[in-house]
């Protein structure tokens, strides 16, 4: 499943992600966005794996939020857009 | 750690032969590394390109960002670098790319929007001698009426900031649509469908050859900033080749975002 978002004022931030027992798997978040250090990837995808598929845009964001540390620093890219992005893969399916 | 301004700094230039696109990535970490340690004081390096090439963005998607078969089809070779940004469609001669290594002081205090106006104010004012209009676009595009003109892209680490740009000096726009897979939710805030429209390169803007251009670029560069001219030290060129072996040419980081 894939969702796109181009963050207002900011860049295009995407979510490739599957769906097991209900859950988000395999959670994958891409774009032209920067983030410092670059592990932060990881921990975000690692942070949306294994939420529930009806978690709201609040819900996520939350997730990312405390996931990460204060070090890391977003340009371009937020919490509430890649909760934004999760959403929409989640809704439009696999032939969004 | 105290702010410093440009002439604080012993700016030192690299230009020299053309290199390939996994070599290009590995300069720049091997670079930003020599400076982050003070072992290299700030550098300008302006890029040759030997070879065709797609560089993708540090957190981009390779299967949604380049058709492979028709990168393949082209023979263009396909990297990712240490930067976050957007896809940059490279033939040698249609592009002119600079990275400036600096300490993380000459930044200091700044938000990232403002830091990468200050990193290129110089290139703005060169624009500007060549009869361009230019000015910055946040987040990260250099632009002018007739349309974009560059792309910056930043990494920070280990005390140093890696500021680097891509600048469109020509462009086959049918060539990148094959290989550059834009997706419409990109556009959407563009106000056009068509992503070529986008780009407004500095050859029809300036009527120069690109050489005269990279030239002003760097006079302009040495009577604001102090400039010297450099070379790259036997060591961090047998860095760079190492590592662009190991790291940038492996399908491990190239797919490190599938």
């Amino acid at each position: 499943m894939h969702g796109e978002y181009k963050m207002p004022g900011g860049k295009l931030v995407v979510i490739d992600l599957d769906l097991h027992d209900d859950r988000l798997a395999n959670v994958q978040l891409s774009g032209d966005f920067f983030l410092e250090p670059d592990s932060a990837l990881h921990t975000i995808n690692a942070a949306l794996t294994g939420q529930p598929a009806d978690a709201d845009e609040a819900m996520l964001t939350t997730a990312v939020q405390t996931a990460i540390s204060s070090e890391v620093m977003m340009y371009g890219v937020s919490p509430e857009a890649i909760a934004v992005a999760v959403r929409r893969a989640l809704h439009q399916g696999p032939d969004a | 750690m105290m702010r410093t301004d440009w002439r604080d700094h012993d700016w030192q230039l690299i230009h020299t032969v053309p290199q390939s696109p996994t070599l290009h990535m590995a300069l720049d970490d091997v670079l930003t590394h020599e400076v982050g340690t003070g072992r290299r004081t700030p550098t300008l390096r302006i890029w040759e390109w030997a070879a065709p090439a797609v560089v993708i963005g540090r957190f981009q998607s390779l299967r949604n960002e380049v058709d492979a078969a028709a990168a393949q089809r082209h023979g263009i070779e396909v990297v990712r670098r240490v930067s976050g940004g957007g896809a940059m469609f490279i033939e040698p001669g249609n592009t002119i790319t600079y990275s400036i290594y600096a300490p993380l002081s000459l930044i200091k205090g700044l938000s990232f929007q403002e830091s990468y106006a200050f990193m290129d104010a110089w290139v703005i004012e060169a624009l500007g001698e060549l009869g361009i209009k230019a000015w910055y676009q946040p987040l990260n595009d250099i632009t002018s009426a007739g349309g974009k003109i560059a792309g910056a892209a930043q990494a920070h680490r280990g005390g140093a900031v890696l500021h680097h740009v891509t600048m469109a000096y020509d462009i086959d726009a049918a060539k990148m649509l094959e290989v550059l897979r834009i997706g419409r939710e990109k556009l959407s805030d563009k106000g056009t469908t068509s992503a070529a429209k986008r780009v407004d390169p500095l050859r029809s803007q300036t009527g120069l050859p690109r050489e005269a251009v990279i030239a002003r670029m760097i006079a302009t560069f040495r009577r604001l900033h102090g400039l010297s001219d450099d070379s790259l030290r036997a060591n961090e060129l047998a860095d760079a080749e190492a590592l662009a072996q190991s790291k940038f040419a492996s399908a491990a980081w190239l797919a490190d975002v599938p």
